[in-house]
């Protein structure tokens, strides 16, 4: 197979591609939203997360009850090791009763252990009567989706297939093609001799299994042939009806924005068939593990299994949008299809593309099953990381100079006369002669003094201070950004917050844990603890990098479990830690915001999906009609990081897209509340020569006047 | 928003012709249709049933009864393991399914004990259908009828 990198160059290089996905995603989150209207999202979705908590014991037990039940009036039910296993039976069943053709309709399952070819092995012919599934199997192609398999073709692509393969000319008509179809596929539901399904939900206490179709073909597979096959992970049992219900009621909106999908068919055993001998129809259902009851009994894996197929975390992922399901996922696509590339399809296959996750979170944030993906993506990147080794060079960069304070600030001041030769006439960026795709980015110079430097000494109000903070600069803050931070302990001086800062500024860990490298994330998170304070001093601990914070929040615990005391503090600070805004809103602070010029705010991935929060109310509060909303305010602008130099194309394509939404506004300003964005957008606007400041909030609070009660 | 209107609201998002008549008025109503091959079971709403043969060729209408109805989704529940009535109903142009008013429930959960009940026997093929066969599978454009009904009407008959 090519390389990663050149499979993502290609993807990048197709406009046709590019704007089917880009027109997929917006239109997808209307729909989506006008579905769930009305209904509580988050209410759903821990239904569904908490139904789908199933032990491998409970899993048991539930296909113990669906196969005695189904069993007792002649239903056949196989349990399958792996695709081998799974593919012999079935094909067995096929040649058994002399089937020349079988139909079958679309089944994630069935692509895992790659049927369709162990049938053609055998001299079955399997037809795929979905339409999507049809014109990948004509084309010798293989979903780019899990719900919309061809979204990847176009119309006129979609003819020249049908015509070649119909040896006759095909109108480019929609419509027109679909009536093809429909006409050439009836024939085959009747001259099939076995139909085959999956089943999107098993309900163990009747024996019936759940299949959501628009077209109807499932309901034609399960009719017509005179066998029925299904081919089902035991992920899909479910108690009851009262579940199943659940489950259905999330499906269809995540998936394609429907309210429902037209068919749902609740089938159990052997229906009357006048084509079967007894007249009633022959039925297998083979139960896949490939690995599933194992990893039912990993503490976080076991997670990825209450995944209900709908495709969701890949109709909201930017990276996904920027190079499609061919190369974002393997067999299965998006956030869950790097995951199940991991559990079913081996490591040699998952270990390249699971770093194409940006961890914006979005699809954490959307899954219908509550699945947090982002930290399964971001835990198997540990474990290979600890497997496989981190790249040397990063592998070097965490634990000799990220886990060393004083090693990094060292280098970082000799960056600050390496750099000087590049360093722009504003003293802000560097200019450096970066290859053409890199160009994107404006990367701003060392700062020396540094932010420590800068505020040692300082400390806000001194007398009669009404609160008392923490503020934790992070890197981008203290090497890159110090301005930054001075900002901070300016107005909340001004305002009569005390504002303490560490001796010496360390980092968050965040990179190392990324990067798959938990050793020294471990170092790293233990020094910067020791830096930090007692928390029991402080009102809050205040982030300007919501990255670090959500490493605050979410791992600094984790990582320091082997330090009792340590873990204590990680546990008290996380309780503390806020963002700039979230701290403002609850004090008794106020600004007054005179001027005109019109302002727009860019939420950041981990401040509104890591620390749940965004300072969109705030300063649209604060500043009324000069307050513009931006249209996506919540996507990644691209950056994620090293992301951004690992795989500049998917970055600059994402940047660009942010870009074009600012321009819309119309606004002066763009006001964010994270370095990293701030970067990756700095350098958007300035590549594109727009009139537009690009500042934290903190930057643009300092300037503003505090009104006195 | 009551039952009813709901229920109606969700059918027309999916593109279902929705008549609310009186009993009296069924006959004229199913008779609208011209159709040459017609499947007809509804006994509960007095219908002559009619069964034709079916083949790959499909029929013209299929009117049936359906045993509930859903609001939350526009849905209607038709249990479907009579193999004539499922071959109708999945190979028929246009689609015709009776329903009482009463038979319409609220939400999802209300069919559970109906659906429990029916596949507590050897065998069960219950059908959610909310309109007629559709797929966006190319470009996302929806395109009707592509493998069953391309038409669907939804006649909800006042109770007495």
């Amino acid at each position: 197979m090519k390389k990663l990198r050149d499979r993502i160059q290609e993807k990048l290089n197709d406009k046709i591609l590019h704007d089917t996905l880009k027109n997929f995603a917006s239109s997808y989150k209307v729909s989506r939203d006008s579905a769930f209207k009305g209904l509580d999202f988050e209410a759903l979705r821990r239904q569904v997360n908490s139904l789908k908590e199933l032990s491998r014991m409970d899993v048991e037990d539930l296909f113990h009850q669906f196969k005695e039940n189904v069993e007792e009036h002649g239903t056949q039910v196989y349990r399958a090791q792996d695709g081998t296993d799974a593919n012999n039976y079935i094909l067995d069943v096929c040649k058994k009763h002399s089937a020349e053709y079988i139909v079958k309709s679309k089944s994630m399952t069935s692509e895992e252990i790659k049927l369709n070819d162990a049938l053609e092995a055998g001299g079955v012919q399997p037809v795929e009567t979905d339409l999507g599934e049809y014109i990948l199997q004509v084309s010798k192609d293989h979903p780019s989706h899990m719900v919309m398999p061809a979204i990847h073709q176009t119309r006129g692509q979609v003819c020249d297939i049908f015509t070649e393969h119909f040896g006759k000319e095909i109108c480019p008509d929609i419509e027109e093609m679909v009536g093809v179809v429909r006409h050439y596929l009836r024939d085959y539901y009747f001259k099939a001799g076995v139909g085959i399904t999956g089943a999107n939900v098993a309900v163990a206490s009747t024996g019936t299994i759940g299949i959501v179709t628009n077209e109807g073909n499932a309901r034609l597979c399960t009719t017509l042939p005179p066998v029925h096959i299904v081919l089902l992970g035991y992920e899909k049992l479910v108690r009851n009806f009262e579940e199943a219900m659940k489950v259905l009621r999330v499906l269809p909106k995540s998936a394609t924005g429907q309210i429902i999908s037209t068919y749902v068919t609740w089938i159990k055993g052997r229906n009357p068939s006048f084509k079967s001998e007894d007249g009633l129809k022959e039925t297998h259902y083979v139960f896949l593990d490939n690995g599933r009851l194992e990893y039912l009994e990993h503490p976080t894996l076991k997670e990825a299994l209450k995944c209900i197929r709908c495709g969701s975390c890949a109709n909201i992922c930017p990276a996904y949008e920027m190079i499609g399901g061919h190369v974002f996922g393997h067999i299965y696509i998006g956030a869950i299809g790097l995951i199940f590339t991991a559990l079913f399809h081996g490591e040699q296959a998952a270990r390249e593309i699971l770093n194409l996750c940006l961890s914006c979170k979005a699809c954490s944030h959307n899954c219908p099953a509550g699945i947090d993906l982002q930290h399964l993506i971001g835990e198997l990147k540990l474990f290979f990381g600890g497997k496989f080794g981190v790249s040397p060079l990063k592998k070097a960069v965490y634990s000799s100079v990220l886990a060393k304070p004083t090693v990094f600030r060292g280098l970082m001041g000799v960056g600050s006369v390496i750099q000087t030769p590049f360093i722009t006439k504003n003293r802000k960026h560097l200019r450096l002669p970066l290859p053409e795709k890199r160009a994107f980015q404006i990367p701003p110079s060392v700062k020396r003094p540094t932010f420590t430097d800068l505020a040692r000494g300082q400390t806000g109000a001194t007398s009669a201070a009404t609160s008392r903070v923490f503020f934790y600069p992070g890197c981008a803050v203290e090497y890159f950004y110090p301005n930054m931070g001075i900002a901070l302990m300016d107005l909340l001086g001004r305002a009569g917050v005390r504002v303490d800062i560490p001796r010496i500024s360390g980092c968050c860990g965040l990179p190392a844990t990324f990067g798959g490298d938990r050793k020294s994330a471990e170092k790293i998170i233990h020094t910067t603890l020791n830096y930090m304070g007692h928390p029991d001093d402080y009102d809050a601990y205040l982030v300007l990098c919501p990255s670090c914070g959500v490493a605050i929040v979410e791992q600094f615990e984790n990582f320091a479990k082997k330090d009792h005391v340590l873990e204590e503090k990680a546990k008290k600070i996380a309780a503390k830690t806020k963002s700039l805004s979230t701290f403002l809103e609850a004090s008794a602070v106020k600004f007054r915001a005179g001027g005109n010029k019109k302002v727009t705010y860019h939420t950041p991935c981990h401040l509104g999906r890591g620390l749940k929060t965004t300072a969109e109310q705030y300063l649209s509060q604060l500043l009324g009609e000069r307050f513009v909303p931006l249209k996506d305010t919540d996507v990644c602008c691209g950056f994620a990081g090293s992301y951004s130099v690992d795989f500049p194309g998917i970055s600059s394509g994402i940047l660009g897209k942010k870009i074009e939404h600012i321009k819309e506004t119309g606004a002066d300003m763009v006001v964010t509340d994270c370095p990293g964005c701030i970067m990756q957008i700095d350098g958007g606007v300035l590549n594109n020569d727009l009139p537009i400041k690009v500042l934290h909030l903190s930057d643009f609070l300092a300037n503003l006047e505090i009104v006195r009660d | 928003m009551d039952r009813i209107d709901r229920f109606v609201a969700y059918s027309e998002l999916v593109g279902n012709v929705n008549t609310i008549i009186p009993a009296a008025e069924i006959e004229e109503e199913v008779g609208k249709g011209t159709a040459q091959k017609r499947y007809v079971k509804a006994h509960r709403f007095g219908l002559e049933p009619l069964q034709p043969d079916i083949d790959e060729k499909g029929i013209n209408e299929a009117v049936v009864e359906a045993d509930y109805a859903i609001a939350e989704t526009g849905t209607v529940v038709l249990d479907s393991a009579d193999e004539k009535l499922r071959l109708a109903t999945c190979l028929a142009e246009k689609l015709t399914v009776l329903v009482e008013g009463s038979r319409v429930k609220e939400k999802l959960e209300d069919v559970v004990d109906f659906l429990e009940e029916r596949s507590r026997k050897e065998n069960g093929y219950i059908a959610f259908i909310t309109g007629a066969s559709r797929t966006a599978d190319i470009e996302r454009v929806l395109t009707i009828g592509v493998h069953g009904p391309r038409e669907m009407q939804v006649i909800i008959v006042e109770d007495m």
